[in-house]
This record gives C-alpha cells, sequence and structure tokens, in this order.
C-alpha cells in the first residue's frame, strides 16, 4: 500500500516532466536544436499567468493566458533568434555547440528580464484543487486532487496533440517536416513555417508544465533549471526523436524519483536522475522508443 | 577550415621568460592601485584559469561543457576537505585539487567521450546542478553553509607589510601564470595538435593513428585540473567552499566568457575574464541612481546579449573575428 502511494505520487509529477519533454523533443524533432530556454520560457509565461491570476482572481484565465503566452514567446523565438543562429553559425569551427550555446545566452536574457519585471523572490503560485491528499478509507493518501487536477491536464493535452498529429493535415506536415524537411518543401510545404508552429506548440507546452508545477516549486527567474534537467532526461530517456517516448520517459522519471525519494530521502532524487541519464546515453542512446544511430547529431 | 596552422608562437622557454616578466611587473603593479582593484584583479586571475579549462575543452577538443563550475566544486571541495580533516598546509591544496579534479575529469571523460552536441551538452548541464545538490546533501562538506578556506595572511614578517588582498592577489595570479604557460606549451604540442585534428574531423584524425576517444578522454581530464585549480583560486577569493558558490549561473557565465574572448585561444581567456568581472562592476555604480533590481539583473541581461551576438556574427569570439579580417587575404 505504503508502495503504491509513492507510484501514484510519482505519476503526477511524473506528467509534468512528460510536458517539459513534449516540448524539448517538439523543437529537436523540427529544429534539431535542445532548447534549453525552454526554462526561462516556461517561467516567463507562468509569471504571465501569476500576474493575470492576481489582476482578475482567477486561475483558468491565468492558465489560458500562460499558455498562449507560451505560444507566442515560442513563436518569437524562433522567428527572430533561431533562424538567423542557425543561418549564420553553420561554418565555424564550432557550428556544433552554437546553438547549444546561443540558447544559453537566451535563457540568460530570459531570466534577467524576469528579474528586471518580478523580481527575484520566490513566490507561491496558486492551485485550482486542494492540495491536501485524499482520504480513503480513513487513511490520507500521498495523491491529493490537485495532483488528480495535474493529471488529467496533461492527458488532455497529450490527447489533443496526438489528435492533431495523427489526424490532421497539419500534423502531417509537422510530422513530414521533422522526417524529411527537403522533400517536404518540395512537396509543397512551408517548412519554416511549420518549424515556427513547433515551436510556439512546445512554447504553450512549456507554459502548461510550469503553471502546474509552480504550486510545488515556486516561481522565481531560476526556480524550473531543475524541471528543465528532469525534462532533458525524460526525453533522452523515450529517445530525443520520439513524442511517445518523452511522454513515456517522464512518467518512469516521475515514478522513479518518487520511489528513491520515498525510500532514501529527498538528497538522492538528484543524483538518481543523473546517473539514470548517463546509464541511459551509455547503454540505450537511442532511447526506449528512438530510431536507431539518431544519437549522432 | 585548416586544421594544424604552423605556429609562429614563441618557444615554451621564451613564454616562461614572458611570463615571469609580467609576474615581476604584477608583483610591482599591486602596490600601486587600492585595495578593491587588487581584489577584482585576483577575480580575473581566477576566471582566467576557469575559462582556460573551457578553451582546453571546447575551443580545442571540440567537447562542449556547461558544467565546468562542477569541476571547480571538486577541485574546491577536495581542497578545504584536506585542510579541515588533515590540517595540510594551504599551498598543497592547490596541488590535491588539480589531481582530484583531474581524476573526476577522466571519470566523466570516459562516459563523456561518447557523448556529443547537445547530449553532451544535457550532461554536463545535469553535472552542474547535481555536483553542488550532492556537495548540500554529504555531511563532511557542510552543508549549505559550506567549509571556509582561507589562504590567510603572507608568512612571517611580511604579514604586517602585506595586506592579504595583496597577498590573494599574488596567489591567483601565480595560479593564472602557470595556467596560462602551461595551457599554451600544451596547445602548441602535440597533444594540442592531436585534439585540433580530432575536432575538425574525427574520422581523418583517427585514420592517421589517433585514437580519437582516448584523446577527447584526455582533454576532458586536463581542462578538469585547469578547473580544480581555478575552483581553488576562486574558493581563496571568497573565503568559502559551498554549494551556493558553484551555482549553473557560474558555469554559464565562464562559458559566456571563454566564448567573448574567444574560443579557440588561449589569449582571448584573459579578455574573456576580464569582461565577466567588469560589467557588473559598472553598473554597481548606478545603484544610487537606478533601482536596486536595475543593477542586479541587467549585467545578466546584457551579458547574455552579448554571448547571443557573438554566437550569431562571430562565432568563434570577437577576437577571432577580427583575425580573420587582418588574414582574410591569407585564408580565401
Amino acid at each position: 500500500m505504503d508502495f503504491l502511494n509513492i507510484v501514484i505520487a510519482g505519476v503526477s509529477i511524473g506528467a509534468i516532466y512528460s510536458l517539459m519533454a513534449f516540448a524539448l523533443i517538439l523543437v529537436w524533432r523540427s529544429t534539431r536544436i535542445v532548447n534549453f530556454a525552454q526554462a526561462g520560457q516556461a517561467a516567463f509565461s507562468t509569471y504571465v499567468g501569476l500576474s493575470i491570476e492576481t489582476a482578475t482572481g482567477n486561475y483558468w484565465i491565468a492558465l489560458l493566458a500562460a499558455v498562449l503566452s507560451g505560444v507566442i514567446i515560442g513563436a518569437i523565438v524562433e522567428v527572430v533568434i533561431v533562424r538567423f543562429i542557425v543561418k549564420h553559425s553553420t561554418s565555424a569551427a564550432t557550428a556544433a555547440v552554437a546553438p547549444v550555446i546561443a540558447m544559453l545566452g537566451l535563457l540568460g536574457i530570459f531570466q534577467g528580464l524576469m528579474g528586471l519585471i518580478w523580481g527575484g523572490e520566490y513566490q507561491a503560485y496558486p492551485t485550482a484543487f486542494a492540495r491536501e491528499g485524499l482520504i480513503i478509507a480513513g487513511n490520507q493518501i500521498p495523491f491529493s486532487p490537485s495532483d488528480l487536477f495535474v493529471l488529467v491536464v496533461v492527458v488532455v493535452a497529450m490527447s489533443v496533440a496526438a489528435l492533431v498529429f495523427q489526424k490532421t493535415s497539419l500534423g502531417l506536415a509537422m510530422r513530414a517536416a521533422a522526417f524529411a524537411p527537403e522533400v517536404t518543401r518540395l512537396s509543397g510545404i512551408r517548412v519554416s513555417r511549420i518549424r515556427t508552429l513547433g515551436w510556439a506548440f512546445a512554447g504553450g507546452a512549456g507554459g502548461l508544465a510550469g503553471v502546474l508545477v509552480a504550486p510545488s516549486t515556486f516561481i522565481a527567474p531560476n526556480s524550473f533549471d531543475l524541471l528543465l534537467v528532469f525534462g532533458f532526461t525524460a526525453a533522452v530517456i523515450g529517445g530525443l526523436d520520439s513524442l511517445v517516448g518523452g511522454v513515456l520517459g517522464g512518467l518512469a522519471l516521475g515514478i522513479g524519483l518518487a520511489v528513491v525519494t520515498g525510500y532514501l530521502g529527498g538528497s538522492f532524487t538528484f543524483m538518481t536522475a543523473f546517473v539514470l541519464l548517463i546509464i541511459v546515453l551509455l547503454i540505450r542512446p537511442q532511447g526506449i522508443l528512438g530510431a536507431r544511430g539518431a544519437r549522432r547529431a | 577550415m585548416l586544421v594544424v596552422r604552423k605556429s609562429h608562437a614563441p618557444s615554451a622557454t621564451k613564454r616562461v621568460l614572458l611570463a615571469l616578466v609580467i609576474a615581476i611587473i604584477l608583483f610591482f603593479a599591486s602596490n600601486l592601485v587600492d585595495e578593491y582593484r587588487i581584489f577584482q584583479a585576483a577575480q580575473v586571475a581566477a576566471y582566467l584559469v576557469a575559462i582556460i579549462s573551457i578553451v582546453l575543452l571546447t575551443g580545442f577538443s571540440g567537447q562542449i561543457t556547461l558544467g565546468q563550475g562542477a569541476f571547480m566544486a571538486v577541485g574546491a571541495y577536495s581542497a578545504a576537505l584536506v585542510v579541515q580533516e588533515f590540517g595540510l598546509p594551504i599551498w598543497s591544496t592547490f596541488f590535491i585539487a588539480v589531481i582530484a579534479a583531474a581524476l573526476f575529469g577522466a571519470i566523466v571523460g570516459i562516459s563523456a567521450a561518447r557523448l556529443s552536441g547537445p547530449y553532451l551538452a544535457g550532461a554536463t548541464l545535469a553535472l552542474a546542478v547535481g555536483i553542488p545538490a550532492l556537495a548540500n546533501a554529504v555531511p563532511i562538506l557542510g552543508g549549505e553553509q559550506g567549509l571556509s578556506f582561507d589562504v590567510g595572511l603572507a608568512p612571517g614578517k611580511y604579514a604586517d607589510t602585506i595586506s592579504p588582498y595583496q597577498w590573494l592577489f599574488w596567489i591567483c595570479a601565480l595560479c593564472a601564470i602557470i595556467a596560462v604557460v602551461a595551457a599554451a606549451n600544451l596547445t602548441s604540442s602535440g597533444l594540442g595538435r592531436q585534439w585540433r585534428a580530432v575536432r575538425a574531423n574525427e574520422t581523418a584524425a583517427a585514420l592517421s593513428g589517433i585514437n580519437p576517444a582516448r584523446s577527447k578522454i584526455l582533454a576532458f581530464m586536463v581542462s578538469s585540473g585547469f578547473a580544480g585549480l581555478a575552483g581553488v583560486s576562486f574558493s581563496a577569493t571568497v573565503g568559502l567552499v559551498s554549494p551556493s558558490g558553484f551555482t549553473l549561473s557560474l558555469s554559464f557565465l565562464l562559458l559566456t566568457g571563454a566564448i567573448l574572448g574567444g574560443i579557440s585561444h588561449i589569449s582571448g581567456a584573459l579578455g574573456g575574464a576580464i569582461i565577466i568581472v567588469i560589467i557588473p562592476t559598472i553598473f554597481e555604480s548606478w545603484t544610487e541612481e537606478a533601482s536596486l533590481s536595475v543593477a542586479t539583473y541587467l549585467p545578466g541581461i546584457i551579458v547574455s546579449a552579448l554571448l547571443l551576438l557573438s554566437i550569431a556574427f562571430a562565432p568563434e569570439g570577437p577576437s577571432e573575428a577580427l583575425h580573420k579580417l587582418r588574414h582574410r587575404r591569407r585564408e580565401p
């Protein structure tokens, strides 16, 4: 029973890691860049949500605002910065590391801007539902209505994403552009526009992840660094190319970390994630569901 | 891209002589400026060593690192630990830090040599977040407060005449000078050429008899040793070894300094170190006029924007761009 409780608690936090992994994978598939600035984008959207929440007092409007601002920020980042970097940094000896460094610069700009606008203190983010554990058969379990809400939101978001990807022509275009950009361009699809859309969707997913995780981590300019690292770990576990793999990776990571934290204590949480990341990178670099040979990017 | 540029650089002995001259100049110059400038100079010296470690790894061996702070932390913690547990003299800790960090770097390098691009970036990023978190969790390392690390006063009768800041600066400057000479000699040696060859084309390097994996692991080990030395110098300027000293932002700041100074030249490291020390202090004088938050966050925004612009317009650093401009005719 104890073990089951821990696993259930892990699923909810794992769902948030899945969302972050989803955002990273979406960008990776379309542009071959790991968007380390996603931590900053997500925090920025969450701050927008918090401001709206403070102004209106309505959680739902704030949630919508955070996701929308995430979408807009993602699109702006792609159009204004990423295109330029991709075009200009291909010839230098440091071409392979240039996008990563550019994304770090962007992260620094985001974190500085957030500090300027909202200050550096940790701020609380409200929840829609109670965070006390549910009581089942007289025992309180570590699974709260808020956790259930997180789970439902992530499942709905992922289902919508899956529907878009599998059933619409837009989804087909996005998959095609990720798989073979040249051929896709030749068949009359504007790959650059699809790419912008990918970054926009990823930004929205990041904003959603931020709003969902903020009640437990609080919000500060750099409070999502850990979420980024866990999201990246989840994405790598699933194979950076597979959206389904990333979602499964996030759930596996959430449950695994919850078990380790439950039995060994919180100080081992991070080490576990790190060791897991290294093991996956060394033993199964293509991830659980990734295609073979995808690693040497 | 030509790999092995014929070296016009001075020979090893000339470098040592040059370093001696610079050391003597610094020795006398440190009597002329006020204490705050001396402290800043000590900071520059510490950052200089750290940036050199990044230049060696990323610029020469072509392996990106977002987690140089982790290697610094390993060096600094092992130095502070041997002082606390075994009471070893301070001067010996510098050697211990280099050795401990190099060993750690070798272990990391064995796994890192198999990774590339974003995977290596992600793994080193995780390292940068993980090592301070681990240090926080291990009781002997002093948790959040960390361990104290004090280089103290100059020995014997000099303790009265030499200010603590001067003493600190001399120690850091000596480390930096040794590091610069060592790195310059290393990069113009066969090993440095091997690194550049592997960076430019791994297959071609392997075909000409270089073992790419071994070369990469060695680069990690050497770079980490330099980072360990930087960690001790850095801790000496702070007087403390604590998890909050080796944050992700420190690693990012150092990488920024390395890029802005020019990632593929040892000589750029000094410029990079000066930039990252000077820019925040420019804004410190503003604190009274502008609000505190502007002074706190604007330097970060400006440094990040510089990094972004540098990557977009001069991917190998401004100094390299100028270098290319000057030598355009030679490299069509």
